[in-house]
């Protein structure tokens, strides 16, 4: 297919993109051109500028500089809908549907098909929704509840959605982030029938294997520079990952031994209800063990449970759950992080913006906000002893700012992060839970955060960390339990775990590897 | 406007955009003292700054509170009802302890005028709990459950009123006269509402900036989901907050009943927890939460009332035709005041599209009407016509401007 469309005039050009945001250029000068008709892959690690650039094109955001054009007319989208009218369709990775509408209404909102009194056309609507649905081979109700199937459904939905406005161009962000193989299997069919029918695709993506079975071209971002666009023919999955990280994929060598102490966090049989979904269960009979010394990698989807497992120990869950949790030997069961805090157990939280981050309190307030009565002079709050307080974990972590009281919001996502773990390490911890601790982190910001959580590791704090990338995982982690759909599917040593037995794990195909009970030490 | 809040102390006191409420206080007092006709504020100075001061006291001390409950990330609807409350409350015990002096306008003595007070605050606290109970336990939103106090509470208030003026004097009434001389000496006493509100003005600062408690507020309220997940017991935060909006307003509410010389719960301090909330908008509060300090508020209630003041000075009416009014546009060009320069660099348009095309109008109707009723019919005309050509003009310099960069 590549080589015989690429003559043609180019369905997206780019010169010269920039988009700057408060302490970070998220893109810069980044020039590029797609052909109509081919699938041109976007790969970079997080923060490389993959979904700014998107977003540029779906007109949710306007460069600071640069120009664009859509087959051969410069544009500058306004919004979204100015982006929809040049052909261009966006399957985000974050679905952007109305949970509580139905699949049709979904499908058509914004454009709702209309009846001659005006009314909203719910027959019609639904009638081309289901030829739509049909036409990507799936049997979703249009009248059934959008929020109610499951997310890679959720995911032709936006698809279809992209085909009812007769998008030339479909932009997809990271789709199978979230799927099952099934379902990962069955988007890249639709994306052959799209192909057929001559749509431009560009597919946003850093799983290696999908990009080299489905891309005619592949270009590298890596902190928002245009690294280079290459055939896929021309390159090799090794090299792209190369040019992603920017150096040689030794990866972290987290493989020397530590030293394991005693046994400080121990899960029995931790079940946590659903109440109205048909799981029913969150987690479901979930049973490990965590030493002093040691970090305990967690795997899984989206949606198996990892997040549910670290807040459920740190008492921010529903307390509805039954099972035992000892912390050191005796049982402890939170009904608020409060009570976790002072037992000695931290929790970094998975979405740093939304629940980790205060953007209207400084660097040092943010740092200092669990550990406050440490800064108290005659009962009363001392600016002095608040920088004394957090300048130790400030430099412990490596946070860069300007100052203590500087705002965090002005930080990158790394050196927010380590404000955050900074702000736990106060509080000397025995147990920190950390969830997917790097997301949104750019790839040396990463190395630094590996080193960090190394080096608290080694210096005797238990660690529980989930990530939603393997290889950090495999690079950090002494075991690796694997959770599917709220069951523990999985115990690996680090020896024996890889990306595939942990995926087979994942995806709830493999056999048990060993109980929880067959890793406790004497 | 970015804001970030002060850390421990030490930061500068005021911020920018409290610099600029300051000179905008001086600058309508200029103002006013020169387009005054009557030059009270030459003639009888005292007076006038005994009247803002008053005023200005009564108002900051309830908005002290609406500000704490503002940075928690709620919202206190109810303080004009619990105003009233308050004075009913206290003057309702005072009747019960003293039926005879205060049927006959006498004295009462300090141990009945100690009880009054105190079951005034208490009442307060009673309202407070109440409310962080209905908005953490029940999860009502703040909106919706002050709401209901502020609808209820006027009413309860009356009928407690109707209901103790019934057991203790021959006729069921609707309000209650004080003359104890301790509430006589309160009103002819400015200084005392005046420190009184500096000194809650302090207390409240240094909570806010000096205590874990306060820094606990600004994370509530800056992000809630967080604060909870550091170990922050924000139930316990909220519950603070919503006690200390209703006791503020409970405490302003004594000084309406020393003011008045009468508990009237129909009509005492109606509307004013919107007065609280605007000046606490205007001193820099973010509705959203965790953004505000308590020198902005001072400055944002005495802003209000100098220009309130300013208003029926110059047109020489009833200073309560225009308040609500004034109210209501300061609050307007305050907030588009500090968000004006985001909306340039993010080229938002002021009048887009339909709905710019009908606010011309709109505006200069408006316009032209306020100063038709306040100067004259022929100013307001000349203000309608040059509002809506000038907004026709920056429409247009708009359009053009877009048309421009999109090309």
């Amino acid at each position: 297919m590549n080589g015989t469309t690429l003559a043609a005039e180019p369905a997206i050009v780019m010169r010269g993109l920039t988009k700057r945001f408060p302490g970070v250029v998220a893109l810069d000068d980044v020039s590029l051109e797609v052909a109509v008709g081919e699938l041109h892959a976007i790969c970079g690690e997080n923060g490389a500028g993959k979904s700014t650039l998107m977003k540029i094109l779906s007109g949710v955001q306007r460069p600071d500089a640069g120009d664009l054009e859509v087959h051969g007319r410069p544009v500058r989208f306004g919004g979204t809908r100015e982006a929809e009218q040049a052909g261009i369709a966006i399957i985000h990775q974050e679905l952007a549907l109305v949970d509580d509408l139905p699949v049709a209404a979904n499908v058509f909102l914004g454009r709702e098909r209309r009846t001659a009194l005006g009314l909203v056309d719910d027959r019609t609507q639904a009638d081309e929704t289901a030829r739509l649905l049909a036409d990507l081979d799936c049997a979703i109700d249009p009248w059934a509840r959008t929020g109610g199937l499951r997310v890679g459904d959720q995911q032709l939905v936006e698809i279809a959605k992209a085909l009812s406005v007769n998008a030339s161009i479909v932009v997809m962000d990271e789709p199978t982030s979230a799927l099952t193989e099934a379902e990962s299997a069955r988007l890249e069919r639709t994306i052959a029938r799209l192909r057929a029918r001559g749509t431009t695709i560009l597919y946003i993506s850093h799983k290696m294997d999908e990009v080299f079975r489905l891309a005619d071209r592949i270009t590298v971002l890596r902190d928002g520079r245009h690294v280079r666009t290459v055939d896929r023919v021309a390159t090799t999955p090794r090299e792209v990952t190369g040019w992603m990280v920017g150096r040689d994929v030794a990866g972290h060598d987290g493989a020397r031994r530590r030293l394991r102490g005693d046994r400080v966090l121990e899960v029995r049989d931790l079940t946590l209800p659903w109440p109205g979904h048909a799981r029913g269960r969150r987690l479901d009979g979930v049973s490990f063990d965590l030493h002093a010394g040691e970090i305990l990698g967690v795997a899984g989807l989206m949606g198996a449970g990892r997040t549910e497992l670290l807040e459920t120990i740190f008492g921010a869950s529903d307390p509805t759950w039954t099972g035992s949790i000892r912390l050191a030997g005796r049982p402890v069961r939170f009904t608020h992080p409060y009570e976790a805090c002072r037992a000695g157990v931290a929790m970094v939280t998975e979405d740093r913006k939304r629940l980790g981050l205060f953007p209207d309190l400084d660097v040092a307030a943010n740092v200092s906000l669990c550990s406050l009565t440490k800064a108290l002079r005659n009962g009363l709050l001392s600016r002095s002893a608040e920088e004394n307080l957090v300048s130790g974990p400030i430099r412990a972590t490596g946070v860069k700012a300007p100052g203590p009281h500087a705002a965090v919001t002005g930080l990158s996502g790394g050196n927010q992060q380590k404000c955050i773990i900074g702000r736990w390490l106060l509080t000397e911890p025995r147990v920190l839970l950390l969830d997917d601790p790097t997301r949104g982190v750019d790839v040396g910001a990463k190395a630094e955060l590996y080193t960090l959580i190394d080096g608290l590791c080694r210096d005797g704090l238990a660690v529980l960390l989930t990530s939603s990338e393997l290889p950090e995982l495999l690079a950090l982690a002494d075991r690796i339990i694997v959770l599917s759909e709220g069951r523990l599917t999985a115990t690996f040593d680090r020896q024996e775990a890889n990306e595939q037995a942990i995926m087979e794990a994942a995806t709830g195909g493999a056999p048990r590897v060993g109980g929880p009970e067959a890793q406790v030490p004497t | 406007m970015p804001s970030h809040s002060r850390g421990a102390g030490g930061a500068p006191f005021l911020r920018p955009g409290e610099w600029t409420l300051l000179a905008a206080i001086v600058a309508a007092v200029v103002f006013t003292a020169l387009a005054d006709s009557n030059h009270s504020y030459w003639q009888r100075p005292l007076d006038s700054l005994r009247d803002i001061a008053r005023n200005a006291a009564l108002l900051g001390i309830f908005a002290l509170g609406s500000t704490v409950v503002i940075i928690a990330g709620g919202i206190d609807l109810s303080a004009g009802s619990m105003i009233a409350l308050s004075g009913t409350v206290c003057a309702t015990t005072m009747l019960a302890l003293a039926p005879a002096e205060m049927a006959g306008f006498k004295p009462v003595g300090p141990a009945v005028v100690a009880a009054g007070c105190l079951a005034s605050l208490v009442a307060g606290f009673l309202v407070g709990t109440l409310h962080a109970w209905l908005v953490t336990t029940i999860r009502l939103p703040p909106f919706i459950a002050t709401l209901a106090t502020l609808v209820g509470l006027r009413s309860f208030a009356r009928a407690l009123c109707e209901s103790t003026t019934a057991a203790f004097t021959p006729t069921k009434s609707a309000l209650i006269n004080v003359a104890d001389p301790f509430f006589k000496a309160v009103r002819d006493n400015v200084w005392v509402p005046v420190a009184v509100f500096a000194l809650l003005a302090v207390i409240t600062w240094l909570i806010l900036t000096r205590t874990v408690l306060g820094r606990h507020v600004h994370a509530l309220g800056g992000n809630e989901a967080a604060a909870r997940l550091a170990g922050i017991r924000t139930d316990n935060v909220k519950w603070f907050a919503y006690v200390f909006g209703a006791m503020t307003a409970a405490l302003a509410g004594l000084f309406y009943v020393g003011n008045e010389s009468v508990a009237a719960p129909v009509n005492q301090g109606r509307g004013h927890e919107l007065n609280a909330i605007a000046a606490a908008v205007v001193g820099g509060c973010s509705l959203s939460g965790g953004v505000g300090t308590v020198p902005g508020t001072v400055l944002g209630a005495v802003f209000l009332r100098v220009v309130i003041d300013a208003v029926s000075k110059i047109i020489k009416t009833g200073a309560d035709v225009y308040e609500g009014l004034i109210v209501g546009i300061v609050v307007v060009v305050a907030v588009t005041l500090a968000q004006i320069g985001q909306m340039a660099r993010g080229g938002r348009r002021l009048l887009p599209g339909a709905l710019g095309l009908c606010a011309i109008p709109t505006l200069a109707v408006l316009g032209g009407a306020v100063v038709a009723m306040m100067a004259s019919p022929r100013a307001g005309a000349a203000t309608g016509i040059g509002a809506f050509v000038l907004l026709g003009l920056l429409r247009r310099w708009e359009t053009r401007h877009t048309v421009v960069s999109a090309s």
